[in-house]
Protein backbone atom coordinates (compact mmCIF):
# COMPACT_ATOMS: atom_id res chain seq x y z
CA UNK A 1 0.00 0.00 0.00
CA UNK A 2 1.76 3.63 -0.90
CA UNK A 3 0.69 6.78 -0.06
CA UNK A 4 -0.79 7.77 -3.49
CA UNK A 5 -3.76 5.76 -2.64
CA UNK A 6 -4.65 8.54 -0.70
CA UNK A 7 -6.31 10.53 -3.33
CA UNK A 8 -8.16 8.24 -5.12
CA UNK A 9 -9.87 7.14 -1.68
CA UNK A 10 -10.18 11.06 -0.63
CA UNK A 11 -12.39 11.11 -4.10
CA UNK A 12 -14.53 7.88 -3.51
CA UNK A 13 -14.92 9.27 -0.08
CA UNK A 14 -16.81 12.49 -1.32
CA UNK A 15 -18.41 11.21 -3.73
CA UNK A 16 -20.03 8.82 -1.47
CA UNK A 17 -21.14 11.69 0.63
CA UNK A 18 -22.57 13.80 -2.73
CA UNK A 19 -24.59 10.58 -3.63
CA UNK A 20 -25.94 10.13 0.19
CA UNK A 21 -26.62 14.03 0.19
CA UNK A 22 -28.50 13.80 -3.22
CA UNK A 23 -30.21 11.02 -1.25
CA UNK A 24 -31.65 12.98 1.49
CA UNK A 25 -32.66 15.44 -0.57
CA UNK A 26 -34.70 13.13 -2.43
CA UNK A 27 -36.04 11.61 0.61
CA UNK A 28 -37.16 15.54 1.68
CA UNK A 29 -38.76 15.95 -1.57
CA UNK A 30 -40.56 12.31 -1.16
CA UNK A 31 -41.86 13.07 1.87
CA UNK A 32 -43.18 16.30 1.15
CA UNK A 33 -44.77 14.75 -1.67
CA UNK A 34 -46.62 12.04 0.60
CA UNK A 35 -48.00 15.42 2.20
CA UNK A 36 -48.96 16.95 -0.57
CA UNK A 37 -51.09 14.64 -2.18
CA UNK A 38 -52.63 13.53 1.23
CA UNK A 39 -53.67 17.07 1.91
CA UNK A 40 -54.16 18.23 -2.05
CA UNK A 41 -54.47 15.29 -4.05
CA UNK A 42 -56.67 13.60 -1.49
CA UNK A 43 -55.06 10.37 -2.24
CA UNK A 44 -51.72 9.11 0.49
CA UNK A 45 -49.16 7.16 -2.11
CA UNK A 46 -48.76 3.77 -0.22
CA UNK A 47 -44.78 3.62 -1.90
CA UNK A 48 -43.44 6.63 0.10
CA UNK A 49 -42.59 5.64 3.52
CA UNK A 50 -41.37 2.51 2.45
CA UNK A 51 -39.08 3.95 -0.30
CA UNK A 52 -37.63 6.25 2.16
CA UNK A 53 -36.74 3.88 4.53
CA UNK A 54 -34.83 2.06 1.92
CA UNK A 55 -33.24 5.57 0.44
CA UNK A 56 -31.75 6.30 4.06
CA UNK A 57 -30.59 2.63 4.70
CA UNK A 58 -28.52 3.03 1.62
CA UNK A 59 -27.10 6.97 2.59
CA UNK A 60 -26.70 5.97 5.61
CA UNK A 61 -24.39 2.97 4.74
CA UNK A 62 -22.87 5.11 2.52
CA UNK A 63 -21.89 7.89 4.50
CA UNK A 64 -20.91 5.74 7.32
CA UNK A 65 -18.26 3.87 4.96
CA UNK A 66 -17.23 7.88 3.66
CA UNK A 67 -17.30 8.85 8.14
CA UNK A 68 -14.48 5.49 8.38
CA UNK A 69 -11.97 7.18 5.75
CA UNK A 70 -13.03 10.84 6.98
CA UNK A 71 -12.83 9.62 10.90
CA UNK A 72 -15.89 11.30 11.88
CA UNK A 73 -17.08 8.33 13.98
CA UNK A 74 -17.67 8.85 17.70
CA UNK A 75 -14.49 7.51 19.50
CA UNK A 76 -12.85 7.93 22.76
CA UNK A 77 -9.39 9.21 21.92
CA UNK A 78 -8.33 10.93 25.43
CA UNK A 79 -6.98 7.79 26.92
CA UNK A 80 -4.97 6.57 24.08
CA UNK A 81 -3.30 9.98 23.07
CA UNK A 82 -2.47 10.16 26.53
CA UNK A 83 -0.54 7.94 26.58
CA UNK A 84 3.70 8.08 25.57
CA UNK A 85 5.34 8.87 22.25
CA UNK A 86 5.04 4.88 20.10
CA UNK A 87 1.30 4.32 22.01
CA UNK A 88 -0.71 6.33 20.53
CA UNK A 89 0.13 5.69 17.12
CA UNK A 90 -0.12 1.65 17.69
CA UNK A 91 -3.62 1.99 19.44
CA UNK A 92 -4.69 4.00 15.94
CA UNK A 93 -3.53 1.38 13.73
CA UNK A 94 -4.85 -1.33 16.49
CA UNK A 95 -8.17 0.74 16.07
CA UNK A 96 -8.12 0.88 12.56
CA UNK A 97 -7.70 -2.99 12.12
CA UNK A 98 -10.97 -3.61 14.15
CA UNK A 99 -12.68 -1.81 11.79
CA UNK A 100 -10.81 -3.61 8.62
CA UNK A 101 -12.26 -6.84 10.46
CA UNK A 102 -16.07 -6.03 11.84
CA UNK A 103 -16.31 -4.70 8.05
CA UNK A 104 -15.13 -8.29 6.55
CA UNK A 105 -17.62 -9.60 8.87
CA UNK A 106 -20.38 -6.92 7.29
CA UNK A 107 -19.87 -7.44 3.84
CA UNK A 108 -19.40 -11.60 4.77
CA UNK A 109 -22.66 -12.56 7.01
CA UNK A 110 -24.56 -9.10 5.67
CA UNK A 111 -24.00 -10.97 2.38
CA UNK A 112 -25.42 -14.13 3.40
CA UNK A 113 -28.47 -12.27 4.91
CA UNK A 114 -29.01 -10.75 1.51
CA UNK A 115 -28.88 -14.23 -0.28
CA UNK A 116 -31.39 -15.80 2.56
CA UNK A 117 -33.87 -12.65 1.88
CA UNK A 118 -33.86 -12.28 -1.61
CA UNK A 119 -37.06 -14.00 -1.97
CA UNK A 120 -39.14 -11.89 0.61
CA UNK A 121 -40.61 -9.31 -1.13
CA UNK A 122 -41.40 -5.87 0.45
CA UNK A 123 -45.21 -5.51 -0.12
CA UNK A 124 -45.88 -1.96 -0.95
CA UNK A 125 -42.93 -1.42 -3.20
CA UNK A 126 -42.32 -4.99 -4.97
CA UNK A 127 -38.67 -5.19 -4.48
CA UNK A 128 -37.14 -7.84 -2.78
CA UNK A 129 -35.90 -7.27 0.60
CA UNK A 130 -32.79 -8.25 -0.20
CA UNK A 131 -32.57 -4.59 -1.75
CA UNK A 132 -33.15 -3.00 1.42
CA UNK A 133 -30.27 -4.67 3.47
CA UNK A 134 -27.53 -4.58 0.07
CA UNK A 135 -25.95 -1.02 1.10
CA UNK A 136 -24.82 -3.29 3.94
CA UNK A 137 -22.14 -5.70 2.89
CA UNK A 138 -21.11 -3.04 0.19
CA UNK A 139 -20.84 -0.73 2.89
CA UNK A 140 -18.79 -3.48 4.92
CA UNK A 141 -16.33 -3.64 2.38
CA UNK A 142 -15.31 -0.11 1.87
CA UNK A 143 -15.04 0.01 5.37
CA UNK A 144 -12.28 -2.37 5.62
CA UNK A 145 -10.97 -0.81 2.16
CA UNK A 146 -10.64 2.57 3.63
CA UNK A 147 -9.77 1.41 7.24
CA UNK A 148 -7.11 -1.08 5.92
CA UNK A 149 -5.35 2.23 4.38
CA UNK A 150 -5.02 3.63 7.81
CA UNK A 151 -3.26 0.71 9.52
CA UNK A 152 -0.24 1.49 7.41
CA UNK A 153 -0.48 4.91 7.00
CA UNK A 154 -0.68 6.32 10.68
CA UNK A 155 -2.84 9.25 10.30
CA UNK A 156 -3.98 11.45 14.12
CA UNK A 157 -7.79 11.03 14.76
CA UNK A 158 -9.72 13.72 13.62
CA UNK A 159 -11.85 15.51 16.45
CA UNK A 160 -14.97 13.88 17.67
CA UNK A 161 -17.19 15.15 14.66
CA UNK A 162 -13.81 14.70 12.31
CA UNK A 163 -13.15 18.26 12.73
CA UNK A 164 -15.62 18.66 9.80
CA UNK A 165 -18.36 20.29 12.16
CA UNK A 166 -15.54 22.77 13.18
CA UNK A 167 -14.29 23.46 10.39
CA UNK A 168 -17.93 23.92 8.94
CA UNK A 169 -18.51 26.41 11.05
CA UNK A 170 -15.32 28.73 10.86
CA UNK A 171 -16.03 29.26 7.23
CA UNK A 172 -19.79 30.51 8.42
CA UNK B 1 -18.84 -15.64 31.54
CA UNK B 2 -20.14 -14.68 27.95
CA UNK B 3 -21.32 -11.45 29.53
CA UNK B 4 -18.04 -10.84 31.37
CA UNK B 5 -16.30 -11.53 27.69
CA UNK B 6 -18.78 -9.13 25.68
CA UNK B 7 -17.91 -6.08 28.47
CA UNK B 8 -14.77 -6.29 28.65
CA UNK B 9 -13.97 -6.54 24.79
CA UNK B 10 -16.26 -3.54 24.46
CA UNK B 11 -14.36 -1.94 27.10
CA UNK B 12 -10.92 -2.53 25.88
CA UNK B 13 -12.08 -1.73 22.25
CA UNK B 14 -13.07 1.61 23.64
CA UNK B 15 -9.72 2.32 25.33
CA UNK B 16 -7.91 2.05 22.65
CA UNK B 17 -10.31 4.25 20.54
CA UNK B 18 -12.42 1.98 18.32
CA UNK B 19 -15.31 4.33 16.89
CA UNK B 20 -18.48 3.27 19.62
CA UNK B 21 -20.25 1.79 16.77
CA UNK B 22 -17.60 -0.56 15.54
CA UNK B 23 -16.69 -1.91 19.69
CA UNK B 24 -20.46 -2.40 19.85
CA UNK B 25 -20.53 -4.80 16.88
CA UNK B 26 -16.80 -6.25 17.24
CA UNK B 27 -17.40 -7.33 21.14
CA UNK B 28 -20.85 -8.59 19.85
CA UNK B 29 -19.19 -10.53 16.96
CA UNK B 30 -16.41 -11.88 19.63
CA UNK B 31 -19.23 -12.57 22.05
CA UNK B 32 -21.29 -14.77 19.11
CA UNK B 33 -18.58 -17.06 17.85
CA UNK B 34 -17.64 -17.94 21.65
CA UNK B 35 -21.62 -18.92 22.13
CA UNK B 36 -20.95 -20.51 18.15
CA UNK B 37 -24.10 -19.02 17.47
CA UNK B 38 -24.42 -17.84 13.88
CA UNK B 39 -23.09 -14.40 12.48
CA UNK B 40 -25.47 -13.05 10.21
CA UNK B 41 -28.22 -12.91 13.20
CA UNK B 42 -25.72 -9.49 14.49
CA UNK B 43 -26.40 -8.39 10.70
CA UNK B 44 -30.22 -9.27 11.26
CA UNK B 45 -30.80 -7.39 13.92
CA UNK B 46 -28.51 -4.20 12.80
CA UNK B 47 -30.64 -4.09 9.64
CA UNK B 48 -33.48 -4.83 11.51
CA UNK B 49 -33.07 -2.03 14.03
CA UNK B 50 -32.25 0.51 11.12
CA UNK B 51 -35.71 -0.37 9.18
CA UNK B 52 -37.81 1.40 11.49
CA UNK B 53 -40.01 3.83 10.49
CA UNK B 54 -39.80 6.21 13.36
CA UNK B 55 -36.06 6.72 12.77
CA UNK B 56 -37.12 8.57 9.37
CA UNK B 57 -37.61 11.46 11.03
CA UNK B 58 -33.66 11.64 12.38
CA UNK B 59 -32.35 12.75 9.31
CA UNK B 60 -34.78 15.41 8.71
CA UNK B 61 -34.65 16.94 11.80
CA UNK B 62 -31.04 16.91 11.95
CA UNK B 63 -31.30 18.55 8.33
CA UNK B 64 -33.44 21.12 9.22
CA UNK B 65 -30.89 22.34 12.46
CA UNK B 66 -27.97 22.19 10.20
CA UNK B 67 -29.82 24.99 7.73
CA UNK B 68 -30.86 26.83 10.48
CA UNK B 69 -27.36 26.93 11.73
CA UNK B 70 -26.44 28.34 8.34
CA UNK B 71 -28.94 30.07 6.95
CA UNK B 72 -28.74 32.99 9.76
CA UNK B 73 -31.81 31.31 11.24
CA UNK B 74 -29.88 30.85 14.62
CA UNK B 75 -28.26 34.47 14.38
CA UNK B 76 -31.61 36.11 14.17
CA UNK B 77 -33.13 34.01 17.41
CA UNK B 78 -29.75 35.33 19.52
CA UNK B 79 -30.77 38.98 18.51
CA UNK B 80 -34.18 38.55 20.01
CA UNK B 81 -32.74 37.20 22.84
CA UNK B 82 -30.01 39.43 23.29
CA UNK B 83 -32.92 42.33 23.02
CA UNK B 84 -34.64 40.68 25.59
CA UNK B 85 -31.90 38.91 28.02
CA UNK B 86 -29.06 41.29 27.42
CA UNK B 87 -29.49 43.84 30.37
CA UNK B 88 -28.37 42.19 33.27
CA UNK B 89 -24.42 41.73 34.52
CA UNK B 90 -23.00 39.10 32.28
CA UNK B 91 -26.34 39.64 30.07
CA UNK B 92 -25.17 37.29 27.59
CA UNK B 93 -24.61 34.06 29.68
CA UNK B 94 -28.38 35.07 29.33
CA UNK B 95 -28.68 35.51 25.80
CA UNK B 96 -26.68 32.89 25.68
CA UNK B 97 -29.47 30.52 27.18
CA UNK B 98 -32.37 32.16 25.88
CA UNK B 99 -31.02 31.64 22.38
CA UNK B 100 -30.53 27.66 22.87
CA UNK B 101 -34.03 27.71 24.72
CA UNK B 102 -35.63 29.44 21.24
CA UNK B 103 -32.87 27.14 19.00
CA UNK B 104 -34.23 23.83 20.60
CA UNK B 105 -38.06 24.79 19.92
CA UNK B 106 -36.91 25.14 16.28
CA UNK B 107 -34.27 21.70 16.07
CA UNK B 108 -33.27 18.79 18.67
CA UNK B 109 -29.55 18.92 17.72
CA UNK B 110 -27.77 19.77 20.57
CA UNK B 111 -25.02 19.33 18.26
CA UNK B 112 -26.46 22.05 15.82
CA UNK B 113 -27.56 24.35 19.05
CA UNK B 114 -23.73 24.69 19.85
CA UNK B 115 -22.22 24.95 16.66
CA UNK B 116 -25.01 27.87 16.31
CA UNK B 117 -25.09 29.49 19.54
CA UNK B 118 -21.10 29.22 19.21
CA UNK B 119 -20.07 30.69 16.19
CA UNK B 120 -22.89 33.35 16.67
CA UNK B 121 -22.00 34.24 20.65
CA UNK B 122 -18.93 33.24 21.14
CA UNK B 123 -17.21 36.39 19.33
CA UNK B 124 -19.20 38.97 20.63
CA UNK B 125 -18.87 37.75 24.43
CA UNK B 126 -15.00 37.84 23.27
CA UNK B 127 -15.49 41.29 22.16
CA UNK B 128 -16.75 42.23 25.28
CA UNK B 129 -14.29 40.69 27.52
CA UNK B 130 -15.84 37.22 28.58
CA UNK B 131 -13.63 34.99 29.18
CA UNK B 132 -13.69 31.64 26.77
CA UNK B 133 -14.01 29.36 29.53
CA UNK B 134 -17.41 30.75 30.39
CA UNK B 135 -18.74 31.43 27.01
CA UNK B 136 -17.97 27.32 26.22
CA UNK B 137 -19.42 26.37 29.30
CA UNK B 138 -22.74 28.37 29.32
CA UNK B 139 -22.98 27.64 25.09
CA UNK B 140 -22.69 23.63 25.36
CA UNK B 141 -24.75 22.92 28.57
CA UNK B 142 -27.69 25.48 27.66
CA UNK B 143 -27.47 23.24 24.42
CA UNK B 144 -28.59 20.21 26.47
CA UNK B 145 -32.22 22.42 27.05
CA UNK B 146 -32.50 21.91 23.49
CA UNK B 147 -32.99 17.55 23.90
CA UNK B 148 -35.82 18.45 26.16
CA UNK B 149 -37.79 21.25 24.06
CA UNK B 150 -39.44 19.35 21.34
CA UNK B 151 -38.51 18.71 18.80
CA UNK B 152 -36.02 16.01 19.60
CA UNK B 153 -34.38 13.21 17.57
CA UNK B 154 -33.03 11.38 21.06
CA UNK B 155 -36.74 11.57 21.55
CA UNK B 156 -37.55 9.60 18.61
CA UNK B 157 -35.10 6.82 19.41
CA UNK B 158 -36.36 6.40 22.79
CA UNK B 159 -39.89 5.99 21.66
CA UNK B 160 -38.68 3.36 19.18
CA UNK B 161 -36.37 1.81 21.69
CA UNK B 162 -39.35 1.54 24.44
CA UNK B 163 -41.82 0.02 21.88
CA UNK B 164 -45.05 0.45 21.43
CA UNK B 165 -47.55 2.38 23.51
CA UNK B 166 -45.03 5.49 23.90
CA UNK B 167 -46.11 8.68 21.62
CA UNK B 168 -43.47 10.68 20.12
CA UNK B 169 -46.24 13.29 20.31
CA UNK B 170 -46.41 13.00 24.64
CA UNK B 171 -42.68 13.14 24.87
CA UNK B 172 -42.84 16.10 22.94
CA UNK B 173 -45.52 17.78 25.31
CA UNK B 174 -43.84 16.40 28.51
CA UNK B 175 -40.22 17.76 27.44
CA UNK B 176 -41.76 21.25 27.19
CA UNK B 177 -42.08 22.14 30.76
CA UNK B 178 -38.35 20.71 31.89
CA UNK B 179 -36.25 22.17 29.35
CA UNK B 180 -37.42 25.27 30.79
CA UNK B 181 -36.69 24.14 34.23
CA UNK B 182 -33.57 23.33 32.92
CA UNK B 183 -33.03 26.94 31.17
CA UNK B 184 -34.20 28.56 34.48
CA UNK B 185 -31.26 27.21 36.45
CA UNK B 186 -28.93 27.48 34.15
CA UNK B 187 -29.64 31.58 33.84
CA UNK B 188 -29.08 31.92 37.20
CA UNK B 189 -25.95 30.01 37.37
CA UNK B 190 -24.82 31.98 34.38
CA UNK B 191 -25.76 35.19 36.20
CA UNK B 192 -23.80 33.61 39.57
CA UNK B 193 -21.00 33.26 38.02
CA UNK B 194 -21.09 36.49 35.70
CA UNK B 195 -21.49 38.81 38.72
CA UNK B 196 -18.83 37.12 40.39
CA UNK B 197 -16.39 37.66 37.14
CA UNK B 198 -17.89 40.98 36.88
CA UNK B 199 -18.70 41.01 33.33
CA UNK B 200 -20.64 43.86 31.83
CA UNK B 201 -23.93 44.68 31.78
CA UNK B 202 -25.28 45.35 28.30
CA UNK B 203 -28.01 48.00 27.35
CA UNK B 204 -31.73 47.72 26.46
CA UNK B 205 -32.25 48.70 22.44
CA UNK B 206 -35.78 49.77 22.97
CA UNK B 207 -38.85 48.73 22.32
CA UNK B 208 -39.30 49.35 18.23
CA UNK B 209 -35.62 47.60 17.97
CA UNK B 210 -36.65 44.45 19.93
CA UNK B 211 -40.17 44.27 17.87
CA UNK B 212 -37.82 44.18 14.76
CA UNK B 213 -35.70 41.36 15.97
CA UNK B 214 -38.39 39.71 16.70
CA UNK B 215 -40.13 40.62 13.33
CA UNK B 216 -37.23 39.20 11.53
CA UNK B 217 -36.78 36.12 13.40
CA UNK B 218 -40.54 35.35 13.50
CA UNK B 219 -40.57 32.97 9.84
CA UNK B 220 -37.97 31.01 11.45
CA UNK B 221 -39.47 30.47 15.47
CA UNK B 222 -42.73 29.44 12.61
CA UNK B 223 -41.04 26.06 12.26
CA UNK B 224 -41.61 25.08 15.95
CA UNK B 225 -45.28 25.84 15.55
CA UNK B 226 -45.35 23.78 12.68
CA UNK B 227 -43.28 20.96 14.50
CA UNK B 228 -45.56 20.50 17.33
CA UNK B 229 -48.39 22.03 16.48
CA UNK B 230 -48.82 19.54 13.18
CA UNK B 231 -47.92 16.42 15.35
CA UNK B 232 -50.15 17.16 17.95
CA UNK B 233 -52.69 18.54 16.08
CA UNK B 234 -52.80 15.40 14.10
CA UNK B 235 -52.13 17.04 10.86
CA UNK B 236 -48.75 15.37 10.56
CA UNK B 237 -46.76 12.08 11.63
CA UNK B 238 -43.87 13.04 13.07
CA UNK B 239 -41.60 12.45 10.03
CA UNK B 240 -43.64 14.24 8.06
CA UNK B 241 -43.79 17.09 10.03
CA UNK B 242 -39.87 16.82 10.29
CA UNK B 243 -40.06 16.58 6.19
CA UNK B 244 -42.41 19.76 6.27
CA UNK B 245 -40.11 21.46 8.83
CA UNK B 246 -36.92 20.94 6.11
CA UNK B 247 -38.88 21.90 3.38
CA UNK B 248 -39.97 25.24 5.24
CA UNK B 249 -36.40 25.71 6.27
CA UNK B 250 -35.00 25.91 2.64
CA UNK B 251 -37.75 28.45 1.57
CA UNK B 252 -37.71 30.41 4.44
CA UNK B 253 -33.86 30.91 3.74
CA UNK B 254 -34.13 31.16 0.19
CA UNK B 255 -37.23 33.55 -0.76
CA UNK B 256 -37.42 35.71 2.70
CA UNK B 257 -34.01 35.45 4.34
CA UNK B 258 -32.24 34.91 1.00
CA UNK B 259 -29.39 33.67 3.03
CA UNK B 260 -29.43 29.86 1.31
CA UNK B 261 -27.98 28.93 -2.56
CA UNK B 262 -26.97 25.41 -3.74
CA UNK B 263 -23.42 25.59 -2.38
CA UNK B 264 -24.67 26.02 1.42
CA UNK B 265 -27.93 23.11 0.53
CA UNK B 266 -25.41 21.06 -0.60
CA UNK B 267 -22.98 21.78 2.16
CA UNK B 268 -25.53 21.50 4.96
CA UNK B 269 -27.18 18.04 3.49
CA UNK B 270 -23.91 16.32 3.41
CA UNK B 271 -23.30 17.86 6.40
CA UNK B 272 -26.63 16.21 7.95
CA UNK B 273 -25.69 13.29 5.87
CA UNK B 274 -22.67 12.79 7.92
CA UNK B 275 -24.33 13.18 11.12
CA UNK B 276 -27.44 11.21 10.35
CA UNK B 277 -24.92 8.13 9.65
CA UNK B 278 -22.97 8.20 12.61
CA UNK B 279 -26.11 8.50 14.76
CA UNK B 280 -27.81 5.52 12.55
CA UNK B 281 -24.86 3.34 12.45
CA UNK B 282 -24.73 3.01 15.96
CA UNK B 283 -28.08 2.88 16.54
CA UNK B 284 -27.95 -0.09 14.46
CA UNK B 285 -24.73 -1.47 16.43
CA UNK B 286 -26.70 -0.81 19.59
CA UNK B 287 -29.49 -2.56 18.30
CA UNK B 288 -27.68 -5.91 17.96
CA UNK B 289 -25.24 -5.00 21.34
CA UNK B 290 -28.44 -4.50 23.11
CA UNK B 291 -30.06 -8.07 21.63
CA UNK B 292 -26.76 -10.07 22.96
CA UNK B 293 -26.99 -8.28 26.44
CA UNK B 294 -30.63 -9.34 26.95
CA UNK B 295 -30.10 -13.13 24.76
CA UNK B 296 -27.07 -13.32 28.16
CA UNK B 297 -29.97 -12.19 30.31
CA UNK B 298 -27.86 -9.11 31.79
CA UNK B 299 -31.24 -7.02 32.30
CA UNK B 300 -32.94 -9.23 34.47
CA UNK B 301 -29.61 -9.59 36.51
CA UNK B 302 -28.65 -6.05 36.67
CA UNK B 303 -32.63 -5.56 37.86
CA UNK B 304 -32.64 -7.95 40.76
CA UNK B 305 -29.23 -6.88 42.06
CA UNK B 306 -30.77 -3.23 42.51
CA UNK B 307 -34.03 -4.61 44.08
CA UNK B 308 -31.85 -7.10 46.15
CA UNK B 309 -30.16 -3.77 47.27
CA UNK B 310 -33.41 -1.88 48.28
CA UNK B 311 -36.72 -1.45 47.18
CA UNK B 312 -37.19 2.19 48.33
CA UNK B 313 -38.09 3.79 44.73
CA UNK B 314 -36.48 7.07 45.59
CA UNK B 315 -33.28 5.31 46.29
CA UNK B 316 -34.00 3.07 43.20
CA UNK B 317 -34.43 6.08 40.88
CA UNK B 318 -31.06 7.91 42.20
CA UNK B 319 -29.43 4.33 41.61
CA UNK B 320 -30.27 4.40 37.99
CA UNK B 321 -29.63 8.26 37.53
CA UNK B 322 -26.03 7.24 39.23
CA UNK B 323 -25.85 4.51 36.07
CA UNK B 324 -26.54 6.50 33.74
CA UNK B 325 -24.62 9.40 34.14
CA UNK B 326 -21.42 7.30 34.61
CA UNK B 327 -22.41 5.07 31.55
CA UNK B 328 -23.15 8.93 29.97
CA UNK B 329 -19.55 10.33 30.07
CA UNK B 330 -18.03 7.48 28.36
CA UNK B 331 -20.66 6.89 25.73
CA UNK B 332 -22.78 8.71 23.60
CA UNK B 333 -26.75 9.61 23.69
CA UNK B 334 -27.94 7.40 21.45
CA UNK B 335 -26.27 4.07 21.84
CA UNK B 336 -27.36 4.61 25.56
CA UNK B 337 -30.95 4.73 24.78
CA UNK B 338 -31.36 2.15 22.96
CA UNK B 339 -28.83 -0.47 25.12
CA UNK B 340 -30.52 0.98 28.26
CA UNK B 341 -34.01 1.79 27.48
CA UNK B 342 -35.67 -1.96 27.64
CA UNK B 343 -33.23 -2.60 30.84
CA UNK B 344 -34.76 0.40 33.10
CA UNK B 345 -37.87 0.91 32.24
CA UNK B 346 -39.52 -1.79 32.98
CA UNK B 347 -37.92 -1.06 36.45
CA UNK B 348 -39.12 2.48 37.00
CA UNK B 349 -42.82 1.37 35.24
CA UNK B 350 -42.38 -1.23 38.21
CA UNK B 351 -42.38 1.24 40.66
CA UNK B 352 -45.30 3.49 39.14
CA UNK B 353 -43.19 5.97 36.65
CA UNK B 354 -45.15 6.34 33.20
CA UNK B 355 -43.08 5.61 30.19
CA UNK B 356 -43.09 9.59 28.86
CA UNK B 357 -42.00 10.91 32.16
CA UNK B 358 -38.65 8.56 32.34
CA UNK B 359 -38.18 9.43 28.54
CA UNK B 360 -37.63 13.24 29.73
CA UNK B 361 -35.26 11.80 32.55
CA UNK B 362 -33.23 9.84 30.27
CA UNK B 363 -33.01 12.77 27.57
CA UNK B 364 -31.82 14.93 30.52
CA UNK B 365 -29.46 12.50 32.77
CA UNK B 366 -28.06 11.32 29.10
CA UNK B 367 -27.87 14.98 27.57
CA UNK B 368 -25.69 16.23 30.91
CA UNK B 369 -23.20 13.22 29.34
CA UNK B 370 -22.60 15.15 26.30
CA UNK B 371 -20.91 17.93 28.38
CA UNK B 372 -18.71 15.69 30.51
CA UNK B 373 -15.60 13.83 29.19
CA UNK B 374 -13.96 11.86 28.35
CA UNK B 375 -16.72 11.63 25.58
CA UNK B 376 -18.96 14.33 25.47
CA UNK B 377 -19.35 15.82 22.10
CA UNK B 378 -21.47 18.76 22.52
CA UNK B 379 -18.93 19.91 24.84
CA UNK B 380 -16.16 19.05 22.49
CA UNK B 381 -17.55 20.81 19.48
CA UNK B 382 -18.21 24.00 21.97
CA UNK B 383 -14.27 24.24 23.25
CA UNK B 384 -13.07 23.38 19.74
CA UNK B 385 -15.46 26.66 18.22
CA UNK B 386 -14.46 28.67 21.07
CA UNK B 387 -10.82 27.70 20.31
CA UNK B 388 -9.80 26.45 23.86
CA UNK B 389 -8.68 23.07 25.44
CA UNK B 390 -11.25 21.07 27.08
CA UNK B 391 -9.35 20.51 29.97
CA UNK B 392 -9.93 24.42 30.56
CA UNK B 393 -13.12 24.69 30.47
CA UNK B 394 -14.00 21.44 32.77
CA UNK B 395 -11.86 23.12 35.42
CA UNK B 396 -14.69 26.51 35.98
CA UNK B 397 -17.65 23.88 34.11
CA UNK B 398 -18.90 22.95 37.92
CA UNK B 399 -21.33 25.55 38.60
CA UNK B 400 -22.72 24.54 35.25
CA UNK B 401 -22.99 20.73 36.24
CA UNK B 402 -24.54 21.63 39.32
CA UNK B 403 -27.94 23.52 37.68
CA UNK B 404 -27.85 20.52 35.71
CA UNK B 405 -28.03 18.10 38.22
CA UNK B 406 -30.26 19.86 40.43
CA UNK B 407 -33.12 19.83 37.36
CA UNK B 408 -32.36 16.36 36.67
CA UNK B 409 -32.88 15.44 40.34
CA UNK B 410 -36.52 17.66 39.55
CA UNK B 411 -37.93 16.21 36.93
CA UNK B 412 -37.09 12.59 37.91
CA UNK B 413 -39.02 13.34 41.32
CA UNK B 414 -41.44 15.36 40.36
CA UNK B 415 -43.58 13.60 37.41
CA UNK B 416 -46.03 16.64 37.40
CA UNK B 417 -43.21 18.52 35.68
CA UNK B 418 -43.08 16.37 32.78
CA UNK B 419 -46.57 14.91 33.10
CA UNK B 420 -48.72 18.08 33.60
CA UNK B 421 -49.41 19.46 30.70
CA UNK B 422 -49.63 15.25 28.88
CA UNK B 423 -52.26 14.60 31.68
CA UNK B 424 -54.26 17.94 30.24
CA UNK B 425 -54.00 16.16 26.90
CA UNK B 426 -55.10 12.84 27.72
Amino acid sequence: MTPSVRPIFDGLSKVLLGVSALGLLAMSAIIGWQVFARYVLNASPSWSEQASLVLMIWFVSFAAAAGVHEGFHIRMSAFADSLPAPWPSIFRRISSAVIVLVGIAMAVWGGELIWRTWSHVIPTLGLPRGVAYLPLPISGALMSIFALEDVFIDRPHRGPLGGTTVIDVEEN
Amino acid sequence: MELLVLLVTLAVLLLIGVPVAFALLGSTLVTFFMLDLPAIAVFQRMAGGLSTFSLLAIPFFIFAGELMHRSGIAERLVRVAEASLGRSRGGLGQVAVGASVMFGAVSGSAIASVSAMGSTLMPLMRERGYDADYAVNVTSTSAICGLLIPPSHNMIIYAAAAGIGVSIGELFVAGIVPGLLTGAALMVVAWLVGVKRGYPRGVFPGWPAFLRAFALALPGLMTAIIIVGGVLGGFFTATESSAVAVIYTILVAALVYRTLGPNMLMGAAIQAVKTTAMVLLIIGSASAFGWILALLEAPTQLAELITTVTDNPIIILLIINVILLVLGTFMDMSPLIVITTPIFLPIVTALGMDPVQFGIVMMLNLGIGLVTPPVGSVLFVGAAIGKIRVEDTVKTIWPFYGALFVALMLVTYFPALSMGLVDMMR
